[in-house]
């Protein structure tokens, strides 16, 4: 029997998949834990964010527009997990580009679904830090409680993460696909979704065409939904399911044009190209 | 039995063939060297028996296994380590050495990590991030990395390239040794050719995307009727 059949777990097995999911883990935090500048980094945006929307808010209020005041901090709250779930991922993968560990990545028994799952578990794990240091700013400054929001929380986290994570597999495979320039789509494509998902407002003011291509992102029924419950209503569960099914058909494709993008990329020799 | 057996290897890319026709096998413990003038296609041949690159035509049999259907299990008993790879800078060596032994979902990852710092002297580094440390400081770490899941087969791209003679020295021994203690297998890339004649049992001579002439270093010598590899390589190259 040789040494490395005792050496390592059994590699299509269970136990060696979660250990090299857990792997990926554990090396993005310690690279967290060892970059000061990116701790910082998690909550000053979402926190600057929402101090300028709370401050907006509080204006909005001493005008007395109607509806505004909780709305704004709301809507700041959930675009975070949107915008965050989206950049995390891809700054993960191209992490490994510039440091040049892309091919120490790629031949070791790591398979894409398990890097990726690596990728979403830390980046999850981000999300969550972030969101409870903003959730304690707007109730401590504004007194904004995110429980207001009520049960349809979860649910709306959940469809924009899952939207967070197909727009970051998007961002990774343009990289992939078109080189380490298209690292700006990795960054921009999440505010593409900004105008047309309805967050600050209602998207009842889009043009029609617009409002139709708003029909077919989540995020813009997680935003409607929000305002609904904020405003006294309950909890628009149809548009939640409407929402949740778009979810699982956009990460269907979106891995899909992940793993065409990764057999591109072997196939023209674009994996050793990166950096130079 | 070879535990690596490419057949009819071809790489095109665009207008430029890197690799027109390559078949070589290496058997179990050998020690195989692919030697060729710059742009020759051993880098680009190594990435296809590594899964970096699908080539055009040809395959690529690992262990007994087709590479492109038995990915990960025949990634688990290779390993790679290259003078143009880095391994991520903000870590500590320490840190990134347990991240590859839970990469390669080692048993033990803290003893096997405990194991190669030992092996490679990086006690007084295993606290010092990566991008602190020399280049030949980092070789010896990827070395290390190379070797966590004790590979049945190591695929090394110029590993000494970064080192200085003395450190290259030691790490050709260190290497060897180690290698015969694993009962390891390795294909390595180098111009140095002094090294090729000490490690390897086997060499092939590549120009222009094929193999112009295979043998152990004294058969060549022999054929060619050269003094040693370096002249031989001079005559190959120069056709
Ligand atoms: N990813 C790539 N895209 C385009 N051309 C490539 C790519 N990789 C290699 N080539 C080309 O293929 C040929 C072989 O390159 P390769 O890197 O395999 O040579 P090599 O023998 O490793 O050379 P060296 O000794 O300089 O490392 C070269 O002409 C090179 O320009
Ligand atoms: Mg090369």
């Amino acid at each position: 029997m040789s040494q490395a059949s005792t050496l390592t777990l059994p590699p299509l097995g269970l136990a060696a998949r979660r250990t090299r999911v857990m792997g990926v883990v554990r090396r993005d935090f310690a690279a967290l834990r060892r970059s000061p500048v990116r701790v910082f980094e998690i909550f000053f945006w979402p926190s600057v964010e929402l101090v300028l929307w709370g401050f907006m808010t509080l204006f909005l209020r001493a005008q007395r527009v109607p509806f505004a005041v909780t709305f704004l901090l709301g809507a700041v709250l959930l675009w975070q997990v949107l915008q965050k779930a989206s950049n995390e991922i891809s700054i993960a993968f191209l992490e490994d580009i510039w440091s040049r560990n892309l091919l120490n990545v790629q031949v070791s028994p790591l398979s894409s679904a398990e890097y990726l799952a690596g990728l979403v578990l830390f980046s999850l794990g981000k999300v969550v830090f972030a969101l409870a240091v903003m959730a304690a700013l707007a109730l401590g400054l504004y007194g904004f409680g995110v429980t207001t929001i009520g049960v349809g929380l979860v649910p709306f986290m959940g469809v924009l993460l899952v939207l967070g994570w197909s727009l970051g597999l998007v961002g990774i495979a343009a990289v992939l696909r078109f080189g380490e320039n298209a690292q700006v789509i990795a960054w921009s494509l999440v505010f593409m979704v900004q105008p047309l998902a309805g967050i600050f407002y209602p998207v009842s003011v889009l043009p029609a065409p617009l409002r139709a291509v708003s029909e077919f992102l989540p995020a813009s029924h997680v935003f409607e939904g929000m305002r609904t419950v904020l405003s006294g209503g309950p909890v628009p569960w149809d548009r939640l399911a409407w929402a949740a099914g778009l979810d699982v058909v956009y990460l269907a494709a979106t891995v899909g044009l992940f793993a065409w993008a990764l057999t591109y990329a072997r196939r023209h020799g674009k994996l050793s190209r990166f950096g130079e | 039995m070879a535990i690596l057996r490419a057949s009819h290897l071809v790489k095109r890319f665009g207008p430029v063939t890197a690799v027109r026709d390559v078949s070589l096998t290496v058997g179990e413990g050998e020690i195989v060297g692919l030697l060729g003038p710059n742009g020759a296609g051993k880098s680009t041949t190594l990435h296809m028996l590594l899964g970096l690159i699908t080539p055009d035509a040809g395959s690529v049999e690992l262990f007994g296994m087709e590479l492109a259907r038995h990915r990960t299990e025949a990634l688990s008993r290779l390993n790679f380590a290259a003078s143009y790879v880095d391994l991520p800078g903000v870590l500590r060596v320490g840190e990134v050495l347990d991240a590859f032994a839970r990469l390669y979902a080692l048993r033990r990852p803290r003893e096997r990590v405990a194991e190669l710092v030992e092996l490679f002297e990086l006690g007084p580094f295993v606290k010092r991030r990566v991008m602190a440390l020399s280049s030949g400081q980092r070789t010896r770490v990827q070395l290390a990395k190379a070797l966590l899941n004790a590979p049945r087969l190591l695929v090394l791209d110029e590993p000494t390239a970064n080192l200085d003679p003395d450190a290259g020295d030691r790490i050709r021994g260190l290497l060897t040794r180690v290698a015969a203690e694993n009962g390891s297998a390795m294909l390595i890339t180098s111009h140095n050719m002094r090294e090729v004649e000490r490690m390897c049992d086997r060499v092939h001579f590549l120009s222009g995307g094929v193999i112009v002439a295979a043998g152990s270093a004294a058969e060549l010598a022999g054929h060619y009727g050269a003094e040693d590899l370096e002249e031989v390589f001079l005559k190959v190259a120069r056709g």
